[in-house]
């Protein structure tokens, strides 16, 4: 009776096996031929293993890194600018995203879905409409300073430049185009908490803020840590609000990359920063990895 | 396999050869259909055994800025006055691709992701286009409306002694100033880092910044500058760069700054002095005592083209009066065809532009923008500036 339990159980592996590797063919395939060739295709490039324009006449070499690395270059340095950006804008949207995802996830009683379709609602229309709409609100005479005017504030003849064209516009519009997708991780693990842990929080005498301290807080982290990275991986990299609105301070890494790529003619150092993000990216996941767990933010 | 990666870490290789090594590892097939094809000098074949327009595919595939036919700006008249006649002689309707500019464009090109029949570089890249023979000479025999051009512009576009571009529109870079508001101390570039007015000037977001800064500066050749001039360009840049409102990407961009007196003065094109002029505003559109620099656009042909009389017909249709009308009457831009009627544009624009002035784009008066060696030393230079 054995033998025949044996082969079946056999049998149904291999077939697990098969569908397995089936399903997943599909998905590797479009990694490998996506992600996986473009990047030995930009690994290539950063040596110089890949000759595009005929005045690319050199030899395989790894200077343009060197340079790149030991600072010879003034990319390293709008490297750190655009972490000091990126961590600014990731801290504070997250700070402002917690209390929103805490009064949906545990004040709202009725129609909460509602009201996150309501926050979530911006990002529905178009990323580059977003961004410029705050070009009409922060320019010289946008809602901002015109509203000044009519107030009285400020005389016509003296509006607020630096609100338009400066880091802090950078920031200030990051901040509001990546708000929907750090409150939605912090709503979900919110959301999914375990509401008996405050209650026997409550029954033991624990006041609500301890509550807070000791229970809701430390049982969200890890949707915080996902919103924090949510922001913080494709802010680095930004290009596009810093070339709308940043004036002429709120140049950073990614514009480089994409001058260097285009403008610049020089695909060698291209490669070398775009490669490097990516590395740090991957460094940054790696770090972040073991602080996220997918379920505890995927609902 | 052990060869090829020996060969690959022996010597750089060119995309086809990469191509063929990554091909080894497996992955060729695929790489392949997205590679440019090599297409050689020629490879359009022999005038004489060319096939007839009509045993051409047809398809004409056009590399151009917006707005120059695929309709952006101007969606019929573009339409009918820059190419109305070619679909009249060959009932083809051409597609357009499009890039943002030159180096973009060129970039584009060599790294294979853009196929075209005819494309719409700028003087001071055709050196470029030639090199990576990507374009081959025109046959100016099969363009009537060639005779009309003009022939000190038209040999613009001669290039190894051929004629591999036909140069079409032109215009200049220079400072255009809000009357009302600036007073110049002398017609200089200098206007563009005049402490008086911090906050209310723009410059353009390219490198073509680094060799105003050398014209300012009194360098031997700005399109050609030693480290030591790029530096000190850079630092001089650097040291303005605190007066600066923003730096402009699209023209357009600039336009809608200046006549809503956001800024005041601004690195500009002529399409600027024609909307502030239409606009009614007391403008000044400088003649610099560096001169001004003076661009022309041409049209090249790409050497692989299937499309060899259609793009002539193409090229036919841009160099005809209509199309130079057209072109001046809607962006302000010159013409290389001479017959056109000037009349289309208000005095004031002939006049700010020196439209009727046979004179306006020779030395000194005016500087030909040139071919850029070290293209991406000056982006170099320029990002520093931009990250400083």
């Amino acid at each position: 009776m054995a033998e025949p339990d044996v082969t079946a159980a056999r049998g149904w592996r291999r077939r697990e096996r098969r569908l397995t590797v089936g399903l997943l063919s599909a998905p590797l395939l479009w990694l490998l031929i996506f992600f996986v060739v473009p990047v030995v295709y930009v690994a290539a490039y950063s040596v110089g293993a890949i000759e595009l324009f005929p005045t690319d006449a050199g030899v395989v070499s790894l200077d343009d890194w060197r340079r790149f690395l030991t600072g010879g270059s003034v990319y390293m340095s709008l490297f750190w600018k655009s972490i000091r950006i990126s961590l600014t804008v990731s801290v504070g949207v997250v700070l402002l995203s917690y209390p929103v995802g805490y009064f949906l996830a545990l004040c709202v009683k009725k129609r909460k879905y509602v009201l996150l379709l309501l926050i979530i609602a911006p990002f529905l229309t178009s990323y580059l409409l977003r961004v410029l709409a705050w070009k009409v609100i922060l320019g010289d005479q946008g809602v901002i300073n015109s509203f000044l005017f009519w107030t009285n504030v400020r005389s016509p003849d003296d509006p607020i430049t630096w609100l338009l064209y400066s880091q802090f516009t950078v920031m200030l519009v990051l901040a509001y185009i990546w708000i929907p997708f750090v409150a939605l991780p912090i709503f979900v693990s919110l959301d999914n908490l375990d509401r008996s842990f405050l209650e026997a929080a409550s029954d033991l005498g624990a006041s609500r803020w301890r509550a807070f301290v000791r229970i809701t807080l430390p049982l969200s982290l890890p949707g915080v840590f996902a919103a924090f990275l949510f922001v913080f991986i494709p802010t680095i990299g930004e290009f596009v609000t810093p070339l709308l609105v940043g004036g002429t301070s709120g140049y950073l890494y990614g514009n480089a990359i994409t001058d260097l790529f285009t403008r610049g003619l020089d695909w060698q150092t291209g490669s070398v920063l775009a490669l490097f993000l990516l590395l740090v990216i991957a460094a940054v996941m790696a770090i972040f990895g073991r602080f996220v767990q997918v379920r505890s933010v995927a609902g | 396999m052990t060869d090829e990666l020996d060969r690959m870490l022996a010597r750089r290789l060119g995309r086809r050869d990469f191509l063929r090594t990554t091909g080894v590892l497996g992955t060729a097939a695929w790489l392949a259909a997205c590679s440019r094809a090599d297409p050689g000098p020629g490879a359009g074949g022999n005038p004489t055994t060319r096939p007839a327009i009509e045993e051409e595919p047809g398809g004409l595939q056009v590399f151009d800025w917006s707005g120059y036919g695929n309709g952006d700006f101007y969606p019929k008249e573009e339409r009918k006055f820059l190419w109305g006649d070619y679909k009249k002689a060959t009932g083809d309707t051409p597609s357009f691709v499009l890039f943002e500019n030159d180096d973009a464009a060129y970039t584009k090109a060599a790294a294979g992701s853009a196929e075209f029949d005819v494309v719409h570089p700028c003087g001071y890249k055709y050196r470029d286009w030639v090199d990576l023979e990507a374009v081959q000479p025109w046959d100016t025999s099969l363009i009537p409306n060639f005779s009309q051009l003009n022939p000190k512009l038209t040999q613009s576009g001669v290039v190894d002694g051929q004629q591999y571009f036909l140069p079409m529109d032109w215009g200049f870079i220079a400072p255009l100033i809000n009357a009302d508001h600036v007073e110049p101390q002398e017609e200089s570039f200098g206007i563009l880092f005049d402490d008086r007015y911090e906050g209310k000037i723009s410059w353009v977001d390219t490198s073509n910044m680094m060799y105003i800064a050398g014209l300012y500066l009194g360098v031997a050749d700005p399109f050609d500058m030693s480290d030591e001039e790029l530096a000190e360009a850079r630092d001089f840049l650097i040291s303005k760069k605190g007066l600066v409102k923003f730096l402009w990407n699209q023209s357009f961009d600039f336009w809608l700054s200046f006549k809503k007196e956001e800024v005041w003065i601004g690195y500009a094109w002529p399409d600027t002095v024609g909307y502030a002029d239409a606009a009614g505003m007391n403008y000044r559109y400088m003649e610099p005592k560096e001169g001004r620099v003076s661009w022309v656009c041409g049209l090249g042909m790409a050497a692989d083209t299937q499309n060899y009389h259609h793009a002539h017909e193409y090229a036919d249709s841009w160099a005809s009066t209509k199309a130079a009308e057209f072109l001046l009457g809607y962006y302000y831009y010159g013409h290389t065809n001479t017959e056109a009627d000037l009349s289309v544009v208000s005095p004031g624009v002939v006049e700010a532009l020196g439209l009727d002035d046979p004179t306006v784009l020779d030395p000194p008066r005016s500087i030909p923008e040139s071919y850029i060696p070290r293209r991406d030393v000056y982006q170099q230079y320029w990002s520093e500036v931009l990250a400083a």
